[in-house]
């Protein structure tokens, strides 16, 4: 008799354990076992107690960590964002075409060089130079701090294309630097025109105009004849 | 069809020749353009010959190479070839395509080329 009421007890509590269980699984970490008495099944009970609250602990670790990675994401994420607006600014900003004199258009390159920025210069300059009708095209790469051999052959390229469009182009403010790598890289640059200041260019181009006589400038379009250069 | 039917225009100006190319250039046309224009050279002894090719949109290499070899043979046959009027795309294409036309002469637009053929024949 005895034993079989000891028999209906542990069942009972193990039910209530599976009950716990059931609803630890479910997400209630906040329900333990509680017991009365002290037998054989309280040590397995007490086991089951830590095992959740250690549950509990390592969960809200992980949900931590989780909040601190999202965080840090956004983070990363807006500073891209940043970064990609930089880049599209700098590239509207970085290859502006203007037009000095008649028929004399000034490209300053300012900042490193990469293939897709030159590219953009060259599609800017050969089109400035069919809607603006220069013939006479100046590539001033003072502010550009070095080459590489891709930089090299795109503004040869320009250079080139230019050319076949009926316009001259004068490449002007090789740096000591510059010259070094490219003679050291074996670009040969023979026959494109450099000059050594943007100064210099101009003035060839103006002569080549036939709007500077004799260090007099001519011009058809105001009465500022006759400047004294 | 015959080809022989689309012909390009060659128009004869004092000493000059002046070709408009209008319509899509296919190998076969490049072709007779050629000898259709170095024909006219000789038939008219001109001194210098203007290609127009401003409303071309595309080049390939193959045009690229008649252009560049018209050129040549126009040059030894004693007149001056000025191309004119290229489109910024062109240019770029035939720049990528390695064919640069070393010997070429071009020019922006109709007026400056003709300005060039004259500076020539009056260096000459």
């Amino acid at each position: 008799m005895e034993a079989n009421t000891e028999i209906k007890n542990a069942k009972v509590r193990i039910e209530h354990i599976e009950d716990v269980l059931s609803s630890v699984a479910a997400g209630d970490l906040d329900i333990r076992i509680e017991s009365e008495i002290e037998d054989d099944l309280t040590g397995v009970e007490q086991a089951i107690n830590l095992l959740i609250d250690d549950l509990t602990h390592e969960l809200k670790k992980s949900i931590k960590m989780k909040e601190d990675m999202e965080d840090k994401l956004r983070k990363i994420q807006d500073q891209q964002k940043t970064i990609l607006q930089q880049q599209e600014d700098l590239m509207e900003l970085s290859s502006p075409v203007s037009k000095v004199w008649d028929n004399i258009l000034i490209l300053p390159v300012i900042g490193t060089l990469d293939s897709q920025r030159t590219q953009i210069m060259m599609e800017n300059l050969l089109l400035k130079i069919v809607s603006t009708g220069c013939t006479t095209a100046i590539l001033d790469i003072t502010g550009v701090p070095t080459v590489d051999t891709q930089v090299a052959n795109h503004l040869l390229k320009t250079v080139t294309a230019a050319r076949l469009l009926g316009a001259e182009c004068i490449v002007s403010g090789i740096s000591p630097a510059i010259a070094q790598t490219i003679v050291h890289l074996g670009i040969n640059l023979s026959n494109i025109l450099t000059k050594a200041t943007l100064q210099s260019a101009m003035i060839y181009a103006m002569k080549k105009n036939e709007q500077l006589v004799d260090g007099k400038v001519k011009t058809n379009f105001t009465d500022i004849d006759d400047i004294q250069l | 069809m015959d080809f022989n039917e689309k012909r390009i225009p060659i128009i004869k100006i004092r000493d000059y020749l002046i070709v408009s190319i209008q319509v899509d250039m296919h190998d076969r046309l490049a072709l007779q353009l050629q000898t259709q224009i170095l024909e006219e050279i000789y038939r008219t002894g001109a001194k210098g010959v203007l290609i127009d090719i401003s409303t071309l949109e595309m080049v390939d290499s193959f045009i690229g190479r008649v252009l560049s070899g018209m050129a040549s043979m126009a040059a030894i046959m004693d007149a001056a070839v000025v191309i004119v009027g290229m489109q910024p795309a062109v240019a770029i294409t035939l720049v990528e395509l390695g064919l640069e036309m070393p010997g070429v002469d071009t020019a922006l637009n109709m007026e400056l080329g003709m300005e060039m053929l004259e500076k020539r024949l009056n260096k000459a």
